[in-house]
Order: C-alpha cells, then sequence, then structure tokens
C-alpha cells in the first residue's frame, strides 16, 4: 500500500506490514543505476525472523529488540509506559529542553503538506504516504490531544479523528521514529514553523527515557559505551592513542614526513575533537589534521580522557540525558586541560549538539568557546602559513553539505572557500547550501544496521543525494575518471561508503568520498606524495 | 435585539476573545527557555542571510561584533504575512487559494478599522464630503474582502475535500472552521450587494456601539452577518487559526533564536536543572529525587531497562 493510507490504518491490531516496498516504485536513478534489476533489492526477513520480530511497518526492521506483549495485562501496561511519557513530553519540569518547540508544533499546524516535497524520504520513495513527514507528527499529535489533554477522548470522537493506541500503534510509532533524518528539510519549509524533525525527536526520546527502547548502536553501544569506555567504537583511550601513533608511523614512512599528534598538552590553545570512528574507519582524516596543525605551528592538542577523543554524542538523536552528559563531558575535559577552545572535528552532529544545543546547559566555567572545524581550517589555509599548489587535486569535487553544520548553523561558505582555491573541478549540487538534501544518514541511521536497515537506508534515505552526487559528476561519466564527494562529517561518510559499496559506483562510476583536510593536505606544496589514495591502500 | 444587546455581544465577544488569545499567548510566553534549536536563514545575520549563512561563519567568533540586521526580519515577515512567501516558495498548488482567502480577511480587517474611523467621523460631524471619501474607501474594502474571502474558504473547503494530498488529514473541525468562515464571507456579501450604503450602515452601528448608544441596532440580514461574526470571534481563540500569534513565536523564540546567554538566562537556567526529574527508564537514574544537574553530572555505566 503506497497510496490511500489513512491515518487510522496506523492503529489496526494485528503484525501486518502498512506498506510494502519495491525497487521499481522508488524514484528512479541515472544510468548506469535506472536497471532495477540489476540493483540489490530489499531484503526480506526470513520466516524465523517475522515470528521473532516485531515487523509491522514496512518490512524493515531497526530495532530487534521491541517487545511483544504476553498478554492484554502486558500490552497495557505498555499503553500506559507510553501515555505517562506522553504526559512527561508536556510537562515543565521533565521537558523544559524542548518544551515550547514542542507544543508550538503540536498545537499550530495548519495540515497544508508543504512538508512533503520537502523530505527527501518521501520523495525517494515514490511518495509513499507512510514516509509524509506530517504522517508520522499526526498520528502523534493526534494520541497528545487524546491521551494527555483534558476531554481528549471526548474531543477526538467528536471530531472524528481518533487514534487507537495499542501496542500496535506504539511499535508502529516507534520504527516510524526512525524513518527520519531528522535533516529539518521540512521545518525549513514549513510557513507557519512548525517542525517534524523535532517531533520525531521527541518520540524517540519518549520511547528511549521512557519505556527504555531505542537503536542498540545508538544507545547501549553508543552512548552508554562512549561515556563507559570513551567511544561508541569500543575503543579505549589507551586503544585510541596506540591505534593514533600507529597511524602517526605508519603515514610519516608512506609520505616521508615526520607526523606526531600530541596528546593531553595542558594549557594548549585548542583542543580538537575528532570522531575515534574516523581513527577506524576513515584514517587520513585524523592524519590530515596532525599534518595541517603542525604545519601551521599550531598549539594543539587531542585528549585521551573518557571521552575526549570522541566528539559523536548520539544523544543529540534521540535522548536529552544522554546529550547533556556528553556535552558536559566534552567541556570538563577541555575545562581540566585549560584549552583556549575546542575545535570540532569533521562531525556535523558533534558541531550541532555542542556550539548550540547544549549550549544553554554549559554555564559557567564550562563554557568554553567552541568553534567549527570549517572556520579553523579556512583560516589556517589562508593563513599564508602553509603553501598550497592546487593543480595537485585535479579531480571533479563535489561538497555535500552536512545537515547539522549548514542548515542547523549556518556554516556555508568557509568550506566553500576552500575548495575554491584549491580544487579547479570543484562543483555544487543541485540544491545545495542550507537547501541541500541529506545524505540519509542523518539522525542517527547512518551507525544503525540491524537486521535488514541497511537497505532502507540506503535505498530510500540516501537515494535523493546519490541521484544528486551522480547528476553532479554527470559531465563526466567514465569511472576511469577520478572523482571526490567532499563531505566534511563522520556519519555522512560512513553512509555514504554504503552507498558506493550498495551501488558499486567506485567502480561504475570512479566515485569515492572524503573529508575535507585530506583534500587541503592532498594540495599541500610540502607533501611530495599523493595523500589522496582513492581506496587504493 | 436591542441596543443594549448589541453591545453586551460585541463587547463581550471582543473582550472573551481577546482574554483566551492573551491566555494562550501568555501561555506560551511563559513556557520555560528551551535549548537552542535554530534554523537557516536566519535573517538578523546581516550580509549572510541571503545564502543561509550565521555568525558562527566568522574565525573565533565570540571576539568578534555581531551584526544584526532589524529590518530583514521586519522584511522577511512581512513577505510572509502579506503573500505567504512560504507557501508560495514551497506550495505553489496551494498558494492561489490560501493566498486569496488571507487577503479576504486582511481585506475585512481593513474595513472594520475604517468603520472605526468613519464612526469618529460620524461623532465628530465632519463635513459630507470627507465621510464619503472614507465610506467610498470601506465600501470597496468590504466588497474585495467579501469576496476574494468567499471565493478562498469556499476554493479552500473544495480543495481540502477532493484533493487526495490533503483529505487524508481532514477532521471534523478542519471542514466546520471552512464552512464557518464561507458563512462569515458569503453572508457579508449578501449583506453588501443587498444594501446600497453597508459602509455607513456598519459604521453607524459602530459609532453607536462606541458612544454605548443604546439606539444600536442593525436590521436583517446586517444582524444575522454581525451575528455570525461575532460567534466566529468566540470561535476563532479556540482553534489553532491563531497561528498568528504562535507564528512570531515559531520563527523569532525558536527558528531565529541565537540569542547567547546573560545573567537572567543563566538564573533561569539553573533554576530549570535544579528540578526534579522523573522520566522511568533506568539509565536516565532519576529515582524522583534528582535533578537534572545530578543525572547529567552523575557517573552512569548500567544498561537499559524498565
Amino acid at each position: 500500500m503506497k497510496k490511500g493510507l489513512k491515518l487510522a490504518d496506523f492503529s489496526r491490531v494485528g503484525g501486518a506490514q502498512l506498506t510494502y516496498l519495491y525497487m521499481d516504485e522508488l524514484i528512479p536513478l541515472p544510468p548506469p543505476y535506472d536497471k532495477v534489476e540489476e540493483l540489490p533489492g530489499f531484503r526480506q526477513l526470513t520466516e524465523d525472523q517475522r515470528k521473532r520480530l516485531v515487523c509491522n511497518l514496512d518490512g524493515v526492521v531497526s530495532y530487534t529488540g521491541l517487545p511483544r506483549p504476553r498478554d492484554k495485562e502486558e500490552e497495557q501496561k505498555f499503553v500506559e509506559q507510553f501515555i505517562s511519557g506522553l504526559n512527561k513530553l508536556l510537562s515543565k519540569e521533565n521537558n523544559w529542553t524542548f518544551l515550547q518547540p514542542l507544543l508550538l508544533s503540536i498545537d499550530y499546524c495548519a495540515q497544508c503538506q508543504t512538508c512533503n516535497d520537502a523530505c527527501p524520504v518521501y520523495l525517494a520513495s515514490g511518495k509513499n504516504d507512510l514516509y509524509r513527514p506530517n504522517y508520522r507528527s499526526e498520528i502523534f499529535r493526534r494520541l497528545v490531544n487524546k491521551y494527555a489533554r483534558p476531554r481528549g477522548k471526548l474531543l477526538a470522537k467528536l471530531n472524528r479523528g481518533d487514534i487507537e493506541l495499542n501496542w500496535t500503534t506504539i511499535t508502529r510509532l516507534y520504527e516510524l521514529s526512525y524513518r527520519c533524518n531528522l535533516c529539518r528539510r521540512c521545518a525549513q519549509f514549513c510557513p507557519m514553523g512548525v517542525d517534524n524533525a523535532l517531533i520525531t525527536r521527541e518520540l524517540r526520546k519518549l520511547f528511549s527515557q521512557e519505556l527504555g527502547w531505542a537503536p542498540k548502536e545508538l544507545h547501549e553501544k553508543g552512548t552508554m559505551l562512549q561515556l563507559e569506555v570513551g567511544s561508541p567504537t569500543g575503543l579505549k583511550p589507551h586503544v585510541a592513542k596506540d591505534n593514533l601513533e600507529f597511524l602517526d608511523e605508519d603515514f610519516s614512512d608512506a609520505l616521508g614526513i615526520d607526523i606526531s599528534t600530541p596528546w593531553d598538552k595542558e594549557g594548549a590553545d585548542i583542543m580538537l575533537i575528532h570522531s575515534a570512528g574516523d581513527i577506524i574507519s576513515f584514517p587520513e582524516s585524523p592524519i590530515a589534521f596532525s599534518i595541517l596543525c603542525n604545519a601551521a605551528g599550531i598549539n594543539w592538542t587531542l585528549s585521551s580522557e573518557i571521552p575526549g577523543y570522541d566528539g559523536v554524542n548520539y544523544g543529540l538523536f534521540y535522548d536529552d540525558v544522554q546529550l547533556a552528559r556528553v556535552a558536559i563531558r566534552h567541556a570538563q575535559i577541555a575545562r581540566k586541560l585549560k584549552v583556549k577552545k575546542m575545535v570540532m572535528g569533521e562531525c556535523g552532529h558533534q558541531h550541532k549538539a555542542l556550539m548550540t544545543v547544549a549550549d544553554r546547559v554549559l554555564t559557567g566555567d564550562l563554557d568554553i568557546p567552541r568553534e567549527s572545524v570549517m572556520t579553523f581550517l579556512e583560516n589556517l589555509v589562508f593563513s599564508g602559513k602553509i603553501r598550497f599548489d592546487p593543480s595537485k587535486n585535479p579531480f571533479p569535487v563535489t561538497l555535500h553539505d552536512p545537515c547539522n553544520i549548514v542548515r542547523n548553523l549556518g556554516i556555508v561558505r568557509p568550506q566553500r572557500r576552500i575548495l575554491r582555491y584549491l580544487c579547479p573541478q570543484f562543483r555544487e549540487m543541485t540544491p545545495y547550501g542550507v537547501d541541500n538534501y541529506c545524505c540519509g544518514g542523518g539522525g542517527g541511521l547512518s551507525v544503525m544496521s540491524d537486521v535488514n536497515f541497511t537497505d532502507w537506508k540506503v535505498h530510500v534515505a540516501g537515494r535523493m543525494k546519490f541521484k544528486q552526487v551522480l547528476e553532479a559528476f554527470s559531465d563526466q561519466p567514465d569511472p576511469d575518471i577520478k572523482k571526490y564527494i567532499c563531505a566534511p562529517c563522520l556519519n555522512c561518510k560512513l553512509q555514504f561508503r554504503d552507498i558506493l559499496e550498495y551501488y558499486g559506483a567506485k567502480e561504475k562510476s570512479g566515485i569515492i568520498c572524503g573529508g575535507l583536510a585530506e583534500l587541503i593536505v592532498n594540495a599541500m606544496v610540502d607533501i611530495k606524495k599523493p595523500f589522496i589514495s582513492w581506496g587504493e591502500n | 435585539m436591542t441596543g443594549i444587546g448589541w453591545h453586551i455581544s460585541v463587547f463581550g465577544a471582543i473582550i472573551i476573545s481577546l482574554t483566551i488569545i492573551t491566555y494562550r499567548t501568555l501561555n506560551i510566553v511563559r513556557l520555560p527557555v528551551h535549548l537552542r534549536w535554530e534554523l537557516a536563514p536566519i535573517p538578523h545575520e546581516k550580509g549572510k542571510s541571503r545564502y543561509g549563512g550565521s555568525y558562527l561563519e566568522e574565525y573565533e567568533w565570540w571576539l568578534k561584533t555581531r551584526h544584526r540586521s532589524r529590518i530583514s526580519p521586519l522584511v522577511y515577515m512581512a513577505k510572509e504575512i502579506l503573500l505567504l512567501r512560504g507557501v508560495c516558495k514551497h506550495n505553489m498548488a496551494l498558494w492561489p487559494l490560501t493566498l486569496v482567502f488571507h487577503l479576504g480577511i486582511y481585506l475585512i480587517a481593513a474595513m472594520f478599522f475604517f468603520c472605526l474611523i468613519n464612526a469618529i467621523l460620524i461623532i465628530a460631524e465632519v463635513p459630507l464630503s470627507v465621510l464619503n471619501v472614507f465610506l467610498g474607501i470601506t465600501s470597496v474594502l468590504a466588497m474585495s474582502g467579501y469576496l476574494l474571502g468567499s471565493l478562498g474558504a469556499i476554493g479552500l473547503l473544495i480543495k481540502r475535500a477532493l484533493d487526495s494530498n490533503l483529505r487524508p488529514f481532514n477532521t471534523v473541525s478542519t471542514y466546520f472552521r471552512l464552512v464557518f468562515l464561507s458563512a462569515v464571507f458569503i453572508s457579508g456579501l449578501y449583506v453588501w450587494f443587498l444594501s446600497g450604503d453597508f459602509a455607513f450602515r456598519m459604521s453607524l452601528f459602530v459609532s453607536r456601539l462606541i458612544t454605548l448608544d443604546s439606539g444600536a441596532s442593525a436590521a436583517f440580514p446586517l444582524s444575522l452577518h454581525l451575528i455570525i461574526s461575532l460567534l466566529f470571534v468566540l470561535y476563532l481563540p479556540l482553534t489553532n487559526m491563531i497561528h498568528f500569534v504562535a507564528k512570531y513565536f515559531t520563527y523569532h523564540e525558536i527558528r531565529w533564536n541565537d540569542r547567547p546567554k546573560d545573567e537572567k538566562m543563566v538564573e533561569e537556567l539553573t533554576a530549570l536543572l535544579a528540578q526534579p526529574v522523573n522520566w522511568s527508564a533506568t539509565h536516565v537514574k532519576a529515582g524522583n529525587k534528582k535533578s537534572w544537574a545530578d543525572i547529567t553530572t552523575g557517573k552512569t555505566n548500567d544498561e537499559k531497562g524498565t
């Protein structure tokens, strides 16, 4: 059922799927990716999985931990927990953090549906009704009005907008809250200023903070692991340090220069916070920063204290308590090191979490100046301290705008100044800047890969972005011409990696993805060997 | 209805409506300060708002003077209010009807303002030639406002009922609101066509209201139009149609709110962080006693569950 989905369908009991996804219904991709039969499809769940797992939304499972009630009594317990969560979301004590934005988005939607065409998920799905940004919000809105407000049940009946709250509704709503990238493109389109992404996040928050349900990649192996051992990657401080020291040596040998990364240097001017995922998955990124900072003579440091070497903050995607805990820890570490400022690494949600969202939690001596890596690198490139030769970057380059850096923080130009200077074949995607499409990994989705979720995040969530990338390089389709997507954000890079692998885009189109610092180092006159390896190492 | 009846109805409806709107507005104002949640483009960013840039694009922004434009947000909102810029840019299929509808409302609001001026002119016994000019303007505003409003309300009613994009989200109150508004506009249009001196009758009625003249009266069908309109004035603040108020907050207090912390805000934040938390999930470790400050700065290492 792609079209004609009613709001009331959502609460119909039973384990049946609400909608089915077919590759030929998705928005078409340009050649050579236009032949549906040649592309990997959606993995169907096995009979066993269907018996074990809750799969009543779209055939995709993002979380295997969703429980099934054994009887009516247990179902009622879930319903009561959910209603309790709704009430807490509406209370000043429990939700002062986002109460005003939430209430305004609940109470003042004009139901004009302007948000639909903003949403890359809805567009990519071939306009599947289930993925309308307002479908999820309106279900939530009606549940709030019915179950958490005076005379709600009577008014819901009179208004004929009744949504029944049962286990099916709750579990479908949980899954649907993870079919959104929280990119806020819909909020940008909304004439009223209603924010569907915020509603989605509040829903996730209810599930996490009240029912204890959250994707294991974001919670158990995400923020919990980060606060406990230092990083969702599982890297403990000494392992992170060892890994980077090994990389320093490895790249020093390969490039014939001396590379070293300072750790825990008290009184440094700058504390740089990478994402530890970069150390594992994109090691050129932290090494590029070490090369640049040292070449410019910057007094800088990394921290090896938990979780100071990993700037990710998955709390931003689902849980206010975890968001605050991680942000406060980051600031405490900077305070302890007595640094003059913190510089965000190439990580979009780290930018948003530390620079603005947590700004009002970081008071007193925790309010240490926090700067974006974009302005930091722009200043470094144009400082005159390092010599560059743009002809060393002769390949086509396009820029992906991480939503959390661009749409949410308004940092648009510094990265473009660098690319226009250092990459002669730089070209924009359409649309770009604050109008960009999400990579499809936003909202934490890029690190989620349970059961068959990766199929969905690549084929649906990331489809508009992949289409944009192909169009940006459409003048040079030859796979022998190497092309570079500059994505200055770890989560975006992880999502691109999945997309490019799924479609075989490196082989078919010669496209790879990397960060911004790598392009800068690649253009350095003093680095004689090519720094970008095109995935050949 | 007798003179005193009109006084009670009109002033009563206006006072009740304004009271409810004020109450709902204060409820929004009194909500606690929230975490920052701004969204580009922010029009007060001088020289940057055109492409969505912000002060965070400046190297060591905390050492720089922030340049804020006072005019740009006003221009942005004027376009948004008068031309429905957002709908025009992103939802062209809806824009013509909703624009016509909103213009109808604005013109009727202007018409009532002119009626008030006319009433004062009548009380002041200004020369008829002067009054006629104002009555002429009022009449044009009334006719065009009622006409556009009727077209817009009926058009939106039909579109909402037939458009597969909009229909699934309709409720009884969606239709009720549009039917109600259609009744207001169509009854006004009917009175305008039926009586050749609509503007004068309305202005005279208003003058008798503001002078508390017990002779205030309105004959059918003007009386019917006034009663429908007054009922709508009472209904309006109970609905989300007061989005003209909410919109101020969604834009200025959320999208464009990048205010740095000041002493007063820090004081409020400190009080908020001291509040007890009672979220139930075990990882929160709330225990009904701990505050936000306690749970976010304490050690956390247990597993998730309920």
